[in-house]
């Protein structure tokens, strides 16, 4: 009996003491949400441009480079067609030379290269498309392999290639192990 | 036929009148020097008591030829619904009133209506009839909406 008591005490005390411990820690609130950084602006630099303002289209000429956040591109000619009313920008055209570079959702760097391409954005229903298309010879490095594959169409809602008949040569990594899977 | 002095006077009236009138509708660039200054010009009928383009500078001085050298050139395009499409800017242009040509080898810059777009450049050619402008050097486009290209 004796046993007992002596255990349901130090239990209580033991809680008790527990307790107090955590009323005297400091008080330790989950921590705020910091506001998400707004995106900054898409940034396009060129030798020269012509801004049709009745047809909200804009052509960029010679050394124009389009640098977002993730990506990079370079290219000699490209076309936009400028939305009206802050809406998304849906449809441009990069041509002769087209170089882009970004990382993608691995933290690989992808690295295309084509003659042309094109940027669409559709929104049929509840569904978003938004592609790059790329013709031209259009060939990705990866870290991995080598892809070509015409066209090479870059989804960029699902972050995926839709390759055609694409030829796929690995890169010696150095490891002798097993190619790695693409997706 | 004679003219009495009832009849000239109404003539006169009107002449004033419509000329007032038409200077208030074409554009009204000053002819000769001029400081801070604007010239409207409106939409085609039935929206022709809107303004269309508005062009305006803080001072204007003629040069040869009929052109205007155009400091503080400010030019602002409009909607039907009178929302502000784009404003173009720049410190100095000459402007040819007769066939609505702008041009300047100096820096300008391109801004349009809801703040989105933003472009700057060396060197202009602005066309007024078919709204048209070429940037000839080092054109910067800040675009701030999703989905920019990439």
């Amino acid at each position: 009996m004796n046993k007992i008591i002596f255990l349901l005490t130090f239990l209580i005390f033991g809680f008790c003491g527990l307790a107090v411990a955590q009323m005297n820690a400091p008080l330790s609130l989950p921590a705020a949400k910091a506001p998400a950084k707004p995106k900054p602006p898409t940034e396009i630099d060129s030798d020269s441009a012509d801004f049709d303002l009745n047809a909200h289209q804009a052509i960029y000429r010679n050394h124009v480079v389009v640098t977002d956040p993730k990506v990079r591109l370079t290219c000699e000619w490209m076309l936009v067609d400028l939305p009206q009313g802050g809406e998304h920008l849906n449809h441009v055209v990069a041509a002769t030379n087209v170089v882009v570079d970004f990382t993608d959702a691995k933290g690989e760097t992808n690295h295309v290269t084509a003659a042309q391409a094109v940027y669409d954005y559709k929104v049929v229903g509840v569904v978003t498309n938004e592609t790059v298309t790329f013709t031209g010879n259009p060939i990705v490095e990866m870290p991995t392999m080598t892809i070509y594959s015409e066209p090479l169409v870059w989804d960029r809602g699902a972050n995926k290639y839709h390759f055609t008949e694409p030829k796929m040569i690995p890169k010696d990594t150095g490891t002798n192990g097993p190619a790695q899977k693409l997706f | 036929m004679k003219w009495n002095a009832a009849t000239l006077c109404l003539a006169a009236g009107a002449a004033i009148l419509f000329f007032a009138g038409v200077s208030d509708r074409a554009q009204s660039l000053p002819v000769g020097h001029a400081t801070d200054f604007t010239s409207n010009q409106y939409f085609e009928p039935p929206n022709e008591r809107l303004v269309k383009m508005r062009l305006s500078g803080a001072e204007a001085l003629p040069l040869p030829g009929g052109l205007l050298d155009i400091r503080q050139l400010r030019v602002e395009t409009f909607a039907l619904d009178g929302k502000t499409q784009m404003v173009v800017s720049a410190p100095q242009c000459n402007y040819s009133p007769f066939d609505g040509v702008a041009n300047s080898a100096g820096h300008m810059e391109l801004q349009s209506g809801d703040g989105k777009i933003h472009v700057q450049g060396e060197g202009f050619l602005w066309r007024q009839t078919g709204s048209s402008l070429t940037i000839s050097n080092h054109v910067r486009t800040l675009i701030d909406m999703p989905g920019a290209m990439l």
